[in-house]
């Protein structure tokens, strides 16, 4: 093993253990949020995941995804085992940084130089990996990624209404199908793909559950907590992800009946929109936090925007499975790579409404310029409905830790103030 | 599956009263808002397409015959207000056919069909051209101003062309009706459009759902009256996510119900209130059914889970 490799691990370790540590300090933490904390540390701490994955000899193909356009059940019906690799270290950014230009943003930086560096292992299990062509960073990422190893670049159109571009994708998936099926050896039957959307399809519905325990007028689990157990998916097998979701699911039911806070109550409920916060990243989940903000949603596609949408299949034919598939990977998601995305707008919208949102932090990883380029309507919208938005601007390097510290601690006064002002008036 | 189901009953009970109702004594007459064909025979059929005998009382060419055509259309007219299009996903006993063969292609496997935009838009006018033919052509026959020899046999103009025509007298062993009629040129080339039809509404129903409602007059006729007919079809735009569901189920590829992001009533003219698209939307009241403006049917994500039985063993007793 290289000494860069090493140290990158060592240096990895470190901050994804500080992360986990902290959450784990939290004494009222539900107590089934632990299965996803070990999730995270064997991935990337103990750098264990494939031991953890259990795979038995002959071992399992391994199919590395980018982004969330790339239909896992296909991948599941195969017979393989999809991993998320949307990186969000800052040691692995640095790493990446001479192999991608300045400007680019440190989610691709993180993912280049773990796959360059073999760290944590788990780039190393994929035996492919899957990029969808979303922004342009990812889409130039791939074409550097194919250094390293077998890369399929899946072409996601940009423009989701028109009845072409649907065709197209119906296309590329049924290309992504014959991919797997040469890759793996099986041929992907009708049963197991029913299966396999069946499987994923009792995941979806168990983050739909937490989604709504979210909405409760007293958060019964933490932001920081909720979206780790949410992104353990990406290293987790589904069916054992599930199981344990629906353990947590059933905690946190428990706690909303005897009403019991994971934080003080009145808090303001602040939403993290825009770029995603990716493991271990955690800056600031747990900036907002230790301020005095509660975290109840995001729109984070390593987050609550992961598994929101199920698949409509109803006649489990082949055709209608793949249609179903088409759709649920590409007309609700509203990731900014679309435009136009009003989509993305109308979901925020009722977003506020349902979690009864007081303020919205928006991220803005530096080098991104589709998030930063919808902020405009964001920050539209907000006004209309009479919210405050902070932007920040960052990447995954917590010097600038502090700095923000102090702009989140004014925002959520700012709004702490104003809610007294509505009640006192 | 619950309102699949309901609906399939509903359908299936329709087709055997109103196609065979006669011999039990059932006798709606022929002034129904659906294809419950008039040629199933007065022995046969329990109640019966209004078409047919507007058609007679327009070829009729009498004062007398124009007033009972109107007599028919004001009573189509009352019978479709309180039901609205779903007389044509919940009565009609050529959908259960349709229905029926598609039953077939989901057993055997097969995925179905969906034409292009470009192609279903080029057929939208049939629709209305079997409308004119119904409407103008008997009254042709009525008043032979013009070429005489031809309008003479223009009666029932649709009725001959009509699929319908061809396949249910079929099932009521009435075998005459099933040929090409050799009277003369014009029967013959009326009633061989009608065989060739039938026979390619038969074959291409089990590989497209609804192949002949796309381009039947009498969704037409029930579209007309979408705006005052009782039951609506309501979308609240904000909740949906625009996840195509919708659409991936509708029988009728309506393709609106899953675009619109302004208007709350999406009960579009091709809708045939079958209810699919609430049953599979995932979001809470993102589509609902209203009747004379109540609430009777609303999509929520757990009934989009129990129809796939997700959820529902682990936590029988508790609400989630
Ligand atoms: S969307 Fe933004 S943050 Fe995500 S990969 Fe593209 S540029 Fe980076
Ligand atoms: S032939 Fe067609 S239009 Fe005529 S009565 Fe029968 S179903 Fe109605
Ligand atoms: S459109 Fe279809 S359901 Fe309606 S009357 Fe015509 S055949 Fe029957
Ligand atoms: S199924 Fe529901 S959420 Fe999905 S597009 Fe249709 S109306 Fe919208
Ligand atoms: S829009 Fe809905 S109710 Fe109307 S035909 Fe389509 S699925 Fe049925």
């Amino acid at each position: 093993m290289g000494k860069r490799k090493q140290r990158l691990l060592r240096a990895l370790g470190r901050s994804a253990e500080g992360v986990l540590r902290g959450l784990e300090e939290a004494a009222d933490r539900p107590k089934q949020l632990d299965y996803f904390i070990e999730v995270m540390r064997a991935a990337y701490v103990d750098d264990c995941l494939a031991e953890r994955l259990e795979l038995s000899e002959p071992r399992p193909k391994v199919v590395g995804i980018y982004c969330v356009m790339a239909p896992e059940e296909l991948v599941y019906a195969a017979g393989a085992i999809p991993l998320r690799l949307c990186g969000g270290s800052h040691e692995a950014s640095c790493a990446g940084d001479e192999l991608a230009p300045r400007d680019a943003c440190p989610v691709v930086k993180s993912a280049l130089g773990s796959t360059a560096l073999g760290a944590p292992s788990l780039y190393e299990l994929c035996d492919v990996v899957v990029v969808p062509t979303t922004c342009d960073a990812k889409r130039k990422m791939g074409e550097e990624l194919a250094q390293h190893t077998e890369v399929w670049v899946l072409d996601v159109p940009h423009v989701k209404e028109s009845e072409g571009a649907r065709r197209q994708w119906l296309e590329e998936l049924h290309g992504f199908k014959r991919d797997l099926e040469r890759l793996t050896g099986n041929r992907i039957k009708r049963r197991a793909l029913k299966e396999a959307i069946a499987m994923l399809g009792r995941a979806q519905h168990q983050a739909r559950r937490l989604y709504q325990l979210r909405q409760a007028p007293v958060p019964v689990v933490r932001g920081s907590e909720a979206a780790l157990a949410l992104h353990a998916f990406a290293f987790d097998r589904a069916d054992s992800w599930t199981e344990a979701m629906t353990r947590l699911n059933d905690e946190l039911e428990e706690r909303t009946r005897h009403q019991q806070p994971s934080q003080g109550a009145q808090r303001p409920r602040l939403m993290l929109a825009g770029a995603p916060s990716i493991f271990p990243n955690w800056k600031l989940p747990n900036l907002i936090e230790e301020m005095g903000g509660a975290l109840v949603t995001d729109e984070s596609c390593v987050g609550d925007r992961y598994l929101y949408d199920p698949v409509g299949a109803v006649e489990n034919t082949m055709e209608d499975m793949m249609v179903a598939l088409g759709s649920r990977y590409l007309m609700p998601c509203t990731c900014p790579s679309f435009a136009p995305n009003d989509d993305r707008l109308f979901r925020l919208r009722q977003a506020v409404e349902d979690f009864q949102l007081d303020g919205v932090l928006y991220l803005v990883l530096k080098g991104c310029v589709i998030y930063d380029f919808e902020l405009q309507r964001v920050e539209k919208l907000m006004r209309e409905l009479g919210l405050p938005v902070l932007r920040i601007e960052t990447d995954y390097n917590p010097e600038d830790v502090e700095q923000l510290r102090t702009r989140v601690e004014a925002f959520i006064e700012m709004i702490q103030e104003n809610t007294q002002l509505e009640v006192g008036a | 599956m619950r309102v699949t189901r309901l609906r399939w009953l509903v359908l299936a009970v329709c087709f055997v009263l109103l196609t065979f109702g006669g011999r039990m004594g059932v006798h709606l007459g022929a002034y129904l808002p659906t294809f419950a064909c008039y040629f199933t025979g007065f022995d046969s059929y329990g109640g019966a397409c209004f078409l047919a005998p507007l058609q007679f009382a327009l070829a009729a060419g009498s004062v007398d015959g124009l007033l009972k055509a109107l007599l028919y259309v004001v009573i189509a007219i009352l019978l479709i207000i309180p039901l609205g299009s779903a007389w044509c996903g919940w009565v009609c006993p050529f959908a259960f056919v349709q229905d029926v063969l598609d039953l077939i292609r989901r057993k055997l496997g097969l995925g179905y069909l969906r034409f292009p935009e470009g192609l279903r838009e080029g057929l939208r006018p049939a629709k209305w051209v079997f409308l004119f033919i119904m409407l103008l052509l008997p009254l042709w026959a009525a008043f032979p101003i013009l070429v005489p020899s031809v309008a003479r046999h223009l009666n029932i103009p649709f009725c001959e062309l009509c699929p319908v025509r061809y396949i249910m007298p079929m099932l009521t062993g009435r075998a005459s009706y099933m040929g090409v009629d050799l009277e003369n040129a014009t029967t013959i080339i009326l009633s061989g459009l009608g065989v060739f039809f039938a026979i390619l509404t038969l074959v291409l129903s089990l590989f497209k759902r609804r192949f002949w409602c796309a381009y039947c007059p009498m969704v037409l006729v029930l579209s007309f009256f979408r705006r005052i007919s009782l039951p609506k079809l309501k979308k609240d735009v904000q909740k949906c996510t625009r996840c195509e569901i919708c659409y991936n189920v509708c029988p009728m590829d309506v393709e609106q119900v899953f675009k619109e992001r302004e208007k709350e009533n999406v009960t579009f003219p091709d809708c045939v209130l079958c209810l699919a698209c609430i049953e599979h939307c995932p979001e809470d009241d993102a589509l609902r059914a209203t009747w004379a403006g109540k609430t009777f049917f609303r999509s929520t994500r757990k009934g989009f889970s129990r129809r796939r039985k997700i959820g529902v063993d682990r936590h029988k007793n508790k609400d989630n």
